[in-house]
């Protein structure tokens, strides 16, 4: 297992931005989530989770719903708004910007 | 959608409880625990792997909390009670910086804003920068004039103005119908308010066919004849209203904020219609104000120039010995206005700068004594992890509420200040009256306040570097102790500057209380007559009417004496003429030069005897000349010695308006001397004076005059029944009534408003620069307590130790009161136009106010150095 990599600034906010695109989840199901995905690559601190959850719904581009889970427990559930669906096609289009223009240096350079 | 809009509102700001966050986290955690043993771990590896892979749920509750948007208000309001609470463990340092504030702001905003009225004011006409006053100076009248016979000269061929415009002065009128009401009416030339750049509110200006002889009687009012006389109707232009006996339309209304270039009163304007033929001949013409504007691009240096062959021509026409003493002015307006308060206005400002300076300094030393004994604090603070970013905060927190603190009360100060000032304000002070606290100033002085905080906060919550703060004084704080002393010895040198300054004013008020007048004001009283033009037209008419009230008041209850004279010492208006003017039978006139001025009255025989003035020579009037054709007049012993050295007086005949027509010059008979008595104001220099007769004739008589009546009774009721004499003869006529020491103590109104205002903010210094100083030795008290406790334990003895504070305490006191006696001396010459019989380099005055110094800064040392040489040498040394 490759050692797991430290997020770069601002990337959990996108990568939080895009698993919930799919479906509302709670806060462990996106941590499980973006772990499986990124098949390991990604251990999100999970204390660094909840922070960054809290920041976003003060933003306002997720909110969040008590409701029972899979397991009839209550939970709390995230899911994305219409300024969060917006935001993150633009940190979308940024990332690519930047992942391109870093290719592009390692690939020239 | 609102009540969404509020839950959201009310969600941003509360944060969400406590136990959402810890339910959210248990749940995480549960969930974590169930895939561990899922995955086939114990119960407590699972529980143990769970809370590893977390983090601390601490940690996260905290940060989630931080998350919210109204964190920063909760961190401030947490700076916010520590701060109050901080000041209340220290309510002396907290009450001196706010008081220091207070002073600071409050004084230099109030006398900003009257100062700003005064220097700074936009006058009320059109570009008024670029208005001059134009005209001639001469020893008989300082300010600026004009005169007719070379006025229009100056009109047709002067090149630097775009217009020239001129008035002739206001006189009292009467408004001649129902409800009859004196005014004050100012003569002005057709072109007067175009030039000014005014224009009326209502209806129009003059025009160049109503400013001519026998032109159609025309007037503008003032807003505020509008305002009170026609309830602001809008009808009221092309109304007729009778001004003196005349039918007079009303053509238009001033502006609200107009007023005459020499700021005189006047609810009228009417044209002055001078006969511009008859005055280009006339020599040497109506006396007028001129004022112009200036071209663009044309300064007033250059105005100067270009004017001045118009002046020569004027010169032409003056009598060949006035020539030598006649000069040229061109001012701006503003300065024409303020010629007198200029100097004052300025030493204000200078003043308070002088005070905001001290209580900077003040501020500045006593939060850095506070910084460097907090240093240890902020060290802990820091070593136990507290964020820099929070400490400065803090800090800032603290200083920015003290600074709003001293900025309010500044505010309320300010507002008092000025009622203070306005209350205490002499008359002829412009504008005074109307200073108002600018809310541009306000602002102004609230936004240095803030400066201030921010910088001292800054200053005192920079946090040094952790370990060093933590051990012992670091060099941070020796420069601190030395930026300090500065400071303070800054303070005792700039109050030094003000004390002597208050000193140096207040023996001035002294001399001027002190001196004697040549005459005795107790038990006089006044009254001030001026008759109507309409109801007393003739000389024959005014003197039937005083004659009338002399019989009628003579020998009412209480009058002793009783004399008419159309002016009074010791101040104020009089007659004045050149003493060229004056000729003596058969020697020939004063060949060169003017000779100064000479100031006359003319006065009933008993004149001398009310104002108990000393008839040194001669007899003075008699009651025999009063009914006489003689002309006969009594000089002051100064004019007698200058016009007859070494000779008799008395019986020699000399002309007094030498030059005029024969029958405007008789002969006068000298009857007698009489003692000097003061007629320039209180500090100006005297003129030599002479006396005329009021005899029983026409010609003796004019429309005002002053009674003047010594009393044994109350003034009081010496008042109402003059009053009601007065009334009696004409319930019509205006009388102002006043004590003689009344009229005296007015002149030195405005002097007394200097010496307190100087000596207001003297004071003021001087109890900052004690504060700053007793701070700054309080502090090397508490610094040094371990070192005097050692002392005392290796055997000083209190007179040591108290010898030692002193010593310190003299390192700052000295060098203060020699710097401050070398800008002292330098500066106090910017006063010499203001005080009355001292040097500005008085020896006596600097001496006291050094001693008076180094005493009360010597006495704030003593508190501190007495307390030092209490220390328990066995609590000293136990001292961190």
């Amino acid at each position: 297992m490759p050692q797991p990599t430290d997020l770069l600034q601002g990337t959990l906010d996108l990568l939080i931005l895009r698993t919930l695109v799919l479906e509302p989840m709670h806060g462990w199901g996106i941590a499980l989530r973006i772990q499986q995905v990124s098949q390991d690559v990604f251990q999100i601190g999970q204390g660094s989770l909840y922070p960054a959850l809290h920041r976003l719904e003060y933003k306002g581009w997720i909110q969040a719903d008590w409701k029972a889970s899979e397991n009839n427990r209550k939970a709390k559930y995230y899911s994305l708004t219409r300024t969060g669906k917006k935001q993150l096609e633009a940190e979308i289009e940024s990332w690519d910007r930047l992942a391109g223009a870093v290719a592009l240096v390692l690939e020239q350079g | 959608m609102l009540t969404e809009f509020l839950s959201r509102l009310r969600f941003l700001i509360a944060g969400q409880s406590r136990d959402e966050v810890d339910e959210e986290v248990r749940f995480h955690l549960e969930r974590q625990i169930e895939a561990n043993i899922r995955s086939g771990m114990s119960m407590e590896e699972a529980q143990r792997q769970a809370g590893i892979a977390f983090g601390g749920v601490e940690r996260t509750r905290e940060q989630c909390r931080e998350m919210r948007p109204g964190y920063w208000l909760e961190t401030l309001l947490q700076d916010f009670r520590y701060a109050l609470r901080s000041f209340w463990r220290n309510p002396t340092f907290s009450l001196t910086i706010v008081l220091t504030l207070m002073l600071g702001i409050g004084s230099t905003t109030a006398v900003f804003s009257v100062v700003d009225r005064i220097l700074f004011r936009s006058l009320p006409y059109g570009d008024s920068e670029r208005l001059v006053s134009v005209g001639l100076i001469a020893p008989i009248e300082p300010q600026e004039f004009m005169l007719g016979g070379s006025y229009y000269e100056w009109q047709d061929n002067q090149k630097p103005f775009v217009a020239l415009t001129s008035e002739i002065g206001t006189e009292p009128c009467d408004l001649t119908e129902n409800n009859p009401a004196r005014l004050d009416c100012a003569r002005v030339e057709g072109n007067f308010l175009s030039a000014l750049g005014v224009s009326p509110v209502l209806g129009r200006n003059f025009t160049a066919n109503e400013d001519r002889p026998n032109g159609p009687r025309v007037a503008l009012i003032s807003y505020g004849l509008w305002l009170s006389r026609f309830r602001l109707d809008p009808g009221v232009v092309g109304k007729l209203i009778r001004v003196d006996g005349h039918a007079t339309e009303i053509v238009g209304v001033l502006p609200k904020d107009f007023e005459m270039p020499r700021l005189q009163a006047a609810d009228l304007l009417l044209p002055q219609a001078l006969d511009v033929a008859a005055q280009r001949r006339a020599d040497p013409g109506h006396p007028m104000w001129a004022y112009a504007r200036l071209k663009p691009g044309v300064s007033i240096e250059m105005a100067k120039a270009e004017l001045q062959p118009l002046f020569e021509y004027s010169l032409q026409l003056a009598p060949a010995p006035f020539r030598k003493e006649v000069h040229l002015q061109v001012r701006s307006l503003r300065d024409r206005q303020v010629h007198d308060v200029r100097l004052a206005a300025w030493i204000l400002l200078g003043l308070v700068m002088a005070v905001l300076l001290i209580a900077c300094a003040n501020v500045t030393s006593l939060l850095l004594a506070r910084g460097a004994s907090h240093e240890r604090e902020l060290g802990v603070r820091l070593a136990l992890g507290a964020s820099r970013m929070r400490l400065v905060r803090q800090a800032l927190t603290e200083s920015f509420t003290l600074s709003v603190a001293g900025g309010v009360a500044g505010c309320l100060f300010a507002i008092l200040l000025l009622r203070l000032f306005i209350a205490m304000a002499p008359d002829g002070m412009p504008f005074l009256s109307k200073a108002r606290i600018d809310p541009r100033i306000l602002v102004f002085a609230f936004a240095t306040s803030l400066l201030c905080a921010v910088f001292f906060g800054l200053l005192s919550g920079m946090p040094k570097v952790g370990a060093e703060a933590l051990t012992s004084r670091t060099r941070a704080t020796m420069r601190h102790a030395i930026l300090r002393r500065w400071l303070v010895i800054a303070q005792i040198a700039v109050s030094m500057c003000l004390l002597a300054g208050g000193a140096l004013l207040a023996h001035s008020f002294w001399n001027l209380e002190k001196q004697s007048f040549g005459m005795t004001a107790e038990n006089v009283v006044t009254a001030a007559i001026s008759l109507g033009q309409t109801s007393y037209p003739t000389g024959e008419s005014q003197m039937a009417f005083f004659q009338r009230l002399e019989r009628n008041l003579r020998y009412g209850p209480g009058i002793a004496t009783f004399a008419i004279s159309d002016s009074l010492p010791p101040g104020g208006y009089h007659r004045d003429q050149v003493y060229a003017s004056l000729r003596v039978e058969g020697r020939p006139a004063l060949s060169s030069g003017t000779g100064g001025t000479v100031a006359s009255r003319r006065v009933t025989p008993e004149y001398f005897q009310a104002l108990q003035i000393p008839i040194v020579q001669g007899q003075g009037f008699t009651d025999e000349e009063v009914t006489s054709n003689d002309h006969v007049v009594v000089l002051s012993r100064s004019l007698a010695e200058r016009l007859f050295p070494g000779q008799n007086p008395l019986g020699q005949h000399l002309h007094l308006h030498n030059g005029a027509a024969a029958e405007a010059d008789p002969i006068y008979t000298v009857v007698g001397v009489a003692a000097d008595v003061k007629n320039g104001g209180l500090a100006e220099g005297d003129e030599p004076e002479y006396y005329g007769l009021r005899r029983q004739q026409a010609q003796d008589w004019d429309r005002s005059a002053v009674l003047i009546l010594k009393t044994t009774m109350p003034p009081a009721v010496t008042e109402a029944w003059i009053r009601s004499q007065v009334a009696s003869l004409d319930p019509t006529v205006p009388v102002e009534i006043k004590t003689l020491s009344e009229r005296v103590g007015k002149l030195a109104d405005r002097p007394r408003f200097e010496m307190l205002l100087v000596g207001f903010f003297a004071l003021t210094g001087l109890v900052l620069a004690v504060i700053g100083l007793y701070g700054v030795i309080s502090f090397f008290v508490v610094q040094r307590t371990q070192e005097i406790g050692m002392r005392m334990a290796v055997g000083a003895s209190r007179a040591d130790i108290l010898r030692l504070v002193m010593a310190n305490a003299l390192r700052l006191i000295v060098p203060g009161v020699f710097l401050g006696v070398a800008l002292a001396l330098g500066l106090s010459r910017l006063l010499s136009s203001l005080l009355f019989n001292i040097s500005a380099h008085d020896p006596v005055t600097f001496a006291g106010v050094t001693g008076l110094l180094i005493l009360v800064a010597l006495l704030a040392t003593l508190i501190p150095g007495s307390s030092a040489a209490r220390v328990n040498p066995m609590i000293a040394l136990r001292h961190d």
